[in-house]
This record gives structure tokens, C-alpha cells and sequence, in this order.
């Protein structure tokens, strides 16, 4: 099964059984999970996507929700130079290598979340770096006076900043 | 007529938000029309934590209009002089003129619909009395119901309405900034005394070129709760560097997102944030761009609505 799922994502199935495999992964088992963690495994050997804390959880949830968006390339004969081949892992070795990633997926949620719940919460405000004014503040401060509600209550009392040396800011 | 504007106004605020007491609402509206019908010259004081700066407002109304005008006294001698639909920034040091037109419309006021959005954002109650400036002053307090924005306790005289001082405080109550008139007239303003001092002719001219547009592609992923759009639109920053704008208001405070090509910058992009009193500036790059979000809001709100700040082709 699991040279099957890595057959799949290399796009080497032919439609009737890739449709066959992707319905049996819709169906959550220890397949999907094989399939969740060849996929971190695969984007932890390109080095493109980081793996974010909740990957895994997000890829089973697109995976029952949006089957089609993991829907095999068409399988072909020739690869070209420019899709070289990713997954040249055996299932073994995949398997091997899974074993390497628990420690990361034991960090990630095991059940999937829903996705407008996530969408929902706050997120978390990391702490910026300060930096000193840039040197453009007072024309960003004079175009956005203009739109603030305040100033039809206080005048144009704030619009002193829009002039300002920023001398203090300026040292920093 | 007047009045049934001013009814008009109250039943959208009953209608829109928890009941606010009518009498805080009444005081907002004579603050504002205060603001609008007032010619008055005065010496006020800018402080936040890091410094004070004193200024000269001086208001002259007439009938087609009125002109307002700020001289700093502290410092090089700028000057900001306001009309109805252009202010004109006088920068002595660099022989410069910076000009901001209004296009679409005038400057912001707070209609009615904007007094809903600030009942919904803000509770609004009468504070303390108090004598600023020789005048017996009443405070409104604008306390808002999240910590996404700043509050307010705005100090107006009880005869005329007009503000003579405005404390921006956070959710733990600390002051973040204030506005305080130290000294006040009331009329007795001439036309002469609201023009530049400035012999300007020769000085460069840099025109903000504003314009209303619509921005293709760039929006932010959600919107602050509270805060909505209310314009965007395309404007020249200085040396000419095209940028786009929109502002997101919650009906009382404001937060405007400035986008600007990464090409021919002249100085690198520092991403992070700057503050000044309660001015936060967060800057970040976004699909090639530089995305520079100002705002009167704290820290945390300007950031947040600077990284929500995407670009998807349209």
C-alpha cells in the first residue's frame, strides 16, 4: 500500500487506481496518516514550504474537504529536466524517514481542526522589531491626517506631528 | 431642520449601538460645531512621553469658508496652513511646500453615521469638571470596549464647545499623549492673521496629487474588528514616489495602509515599528512592495492590520 501512495504522489498511477487510493485516504486510516507524513517528508527534503505547527492538520482537513486539490498529475512516460523527480525515496526508506519526523509531528494537532475555527482566533501579535521613525514619517503622518475622524473634533491640533524633527526618534 | 438632523442622529445612534446617554452625544455634536463655527487664536501644548512642543492655532471662519492655521513655536518655525479643501505644509529649513489637496470630499466629520460607529466602538460618559485656560471645561470620555483601540477624555468649555484638551489614554488607563490649550481666545480673528508668514514664492512645491482609485489586488486578509475602509486612493510622497493609500476607521480613530514599489527606493526598507505618542508606523514588505501602516491606534492594531496586508492578483 505505502509503494502506492508514494506512486501516487509522484503522478504514477493511472486514474482508475488513484481514484481508488485517494478514496480510501479520504476515508482516514493509517494511509492517510503514511500520506500526511510523505508529504512532510517531501517538503522537509525541498526545503520550500516550512512546516508550520499545524500542517498536518491543515493537509488531512483539505484532504477530506477538498479531494480534488490532491488529485494526481497525469502520469507520463518522459520526465522533463524541469520536473525533476522529487520522491525517489523507496517505500522503505519513506517509511525510515517517517519514523525521523514523529518528533515533529508530535507537536502538530492529531485531529483536524476546522479550518473557520482557526481562521477565526486572534492571531498571535509577535513582538516587532522597533526601529527608529523612517525618514518619510512626516509625509506618511500629513497624508493620513487628512482621513482621521479626530480631527474634525480637535482641529488641526494633530497635525503638529506631521511637522515634527523627530529629534528623540532620530538618535535611536 | 437642524434639528431634526440632530434627532436624526440620535435614533441611528439608539438604533446602531447600546443605548448612549444623549446628553454625551449632545456634547460630542457641540464639540464638533464648535470646531466648525468657531474663529479662535490660541497657544497649545503637544506632549507625549519623550517630549513637549508648543504651537500657535489661530482659526479664522467666514462665509466661503474658513482657514486655519498652526505655527510651531519651538524649533524651526513650520507652519501648516489649512483651507476647506487643502492644507500646505511651510518647511522654512528645506524651502519647501508640501501641498494636500482633498479631492472626493472635505475633511472628515463626524456625521451621524460616524457617531454610530464610534457608540459601537466606544462607551461614551461625561467625566469631571474642570478649569483649563481660564475655562470651565467638561470632560467627555470615550472608553473603548476592546483593547484594539485608544480611549479619549476630551475637555470642551462649557459655553462655547470647544475642545481645550484631548488626553489619548490606553486599556490600563495611562496617559499616551495629550493636546492642551495653555492659552485661548475666543474671536476677534482678522484674515491677515491666518496667512503664512512665509514669503514662499521661490520655495519648491511638492503636490501629493491625490486621487480616489481603485487599488487592484491589495487588500487586507480580515479587517480589524471595528475598522473599516472608508477610502483608497493614489497620491505622490515625497520626491515624487508614487504610493497608494487606504484608511480603515473605526469612526473615531484611524489607520491608513501605504503601499509603494520596492524600485528606486532611496534608502533600504527597515521593517518594525516606530511610535511616536500615540502615532504607531509598522513597515513590511509584501509582493515586492513596501507596505507602511500609520495609525492613532496601538501598537498591536497597527501591526495587526499590517500583516494582514496581502496582494492577490486580480
Amino acid at each position: 500500500m505505502k509503494d502506492r501512495i508514494s506512486a501516487l504522489m509522484d503522478g504514477e498511477l493511472d486514474d482508475r487506481s488513484a481514484s481508488e487510493l485517494i478514496g480510501n485516504l479520504a476515508h482516514g486510516s493509517e494511509n492517510a496518516e503514511a500520506w500526511r507524513a510523505y508529504h512532510l517528508i517531501r517538503d522537509a527534503m525541498r526545503g520550500t514550504a516550512p512546516l508550520s505547527a499545524d500542517f498536518s492538520a491543515r493537509v488531512t482537513w483539505k484532504l477530506a474537504d477538498e479531494p480534488t486539490v490532491l488529485a494526481p498529475r497525469q502520469a507520463r512516460p518522459g520526465r522533463s529536466a524541469e520536473s525533476p523527480r522529487w520522491f525517489t525515496l523507496s517505500a522503505v526508506a519513506a517509511s525510515f524517514a517517517a519514523v525521523a519526523l514523529v518528533g515533529w509531528l508530535a507537536f502538530a494537532p492529531q485531529h483536524p481542526v476546522p479550518a473557520p475555527v482557526v481562521a477565526k482566533a486572534p492571531a498571535p501579535v509577535e513582538k516587532p522589531a522597533i526601529v527608529p521613525m523612517p525618514s518619510s514619517a512626516n509625509d506618511y503622518l500629513l497624508a493620513h491626517q487628512g482621513f482621521s475622524p479626530r480631527v474634525s473634533l480637535q482641529g488641526m491640533a494633530p497635525y503638529v506631528l506631521t511637522v515634527s524633527e523627530h529629534p528623540a526618534e532620530a538618535r535611536k | 431642520m437642524k434639528l431634526g438632523a440632530y434627532a436624526l442622529t440620535l435614533a441611528l445612534v439608539a438604533g446602531a449601538a447600546q443605548a448612549q446617554a444623549p446628553e454625551t452625544l449632545a456634547w460630542l455634536r457641540k464639540m464638533q460645531d464648535a470646531a466648525q463655527k468657531l474663529s479662535y487664536t490660541g497657544t497649545f501644548v503637544y506632549q507625549n512621553a519623550g517630549r513637549s512642543e508648543t504651537s500657535r492655532i489661530t482659526r479664522f471662519v467666514e462665509a466661503g469658508g474658513d482657514i486655519e492655521k498652526l505655527e510651531v513655536m519651538d524649533g524651526v518655525p513650520r507652519e501648516i496652513v489649512r483651507t476647506k479643501d487643502t492644507v500646505r505644509c511651510y518647511l522654512p529649513g528645506a524651502r519647501l511646500v508640501k501641498v494636500d489637496r482633498r479631492t472626493e470630499r472635505g475633511f472628515p466629520a463626524l456625521l451621524p453615521e460616524r457617531i454610530a460607529a464610534v457608540a459601537r466602538n466606544y462607551d461614551i460618559s461625561l467625566g469631571e469638571t474642570r478649569r483649563i485656560a481660564g475655562y470651565d471645561c467638561q470632560a467627555v470620555v470615550l472608553t473603548p470596549k476592546d483593547n484594539l483601540r485608544y480611549g479619549y477624555r476630551l475637555y470642551a468649555d462649557h459655553a462655547s464647545g470647544m475642545l481645550l484638551r484631548a488626553v489619548t489614554f490606553d486599556t490600563n488607563g495611562e496617559q499616551i499623549e495629550q493636546f492642551m490649550f495653555t492659552q485661548l481666545s475666543i474671536g476677534g480673528v482678522t484674515r491677515d492673521m491666518v496667512k503664512s508668514r512665509h514669503a514662499s514664492r521661490s520655495w519648491r512645491v511638492e503636490d501629493a496629487e491625490a486621487a480616489p482609485a481603485r487599488l487592484a489586488g491589495w487588500g487586507l486578509s480580515s479587517e480589524l474588528p471595528g475598522f473599516h475602509k472608508v477610502v483608497e486612493l493614489k497620491r505622490r510622497l515625497s520626491d515624487s514616489r508614487p504610493a497608494a493609500q487606504m484608511v480603515y476607521s473605526d469612526g473615531l480613530a484611524a489607520v491608513s495602509v501605504f503601499i509603494e514599489s520596492l524600485e528606486g527606493r532611496p534608502e533600504p526598507v527597515r521593517p518594525g515599528l516606530a511610535s511616536m505618542g500615540a502615532i504607531h508606523m509598522y513597515t513590511r514588505e509584501v509582493a515586492n512592495h513596501v507596505v507602511t501602516v500609520v495609525g492613532e491606534a496601538p501598537a498591536a492594531s497597527v501591526q495587526r492590520i499590517a500583516n494582514a496586508v496581502e496582494y492577490r492578483r486580480p
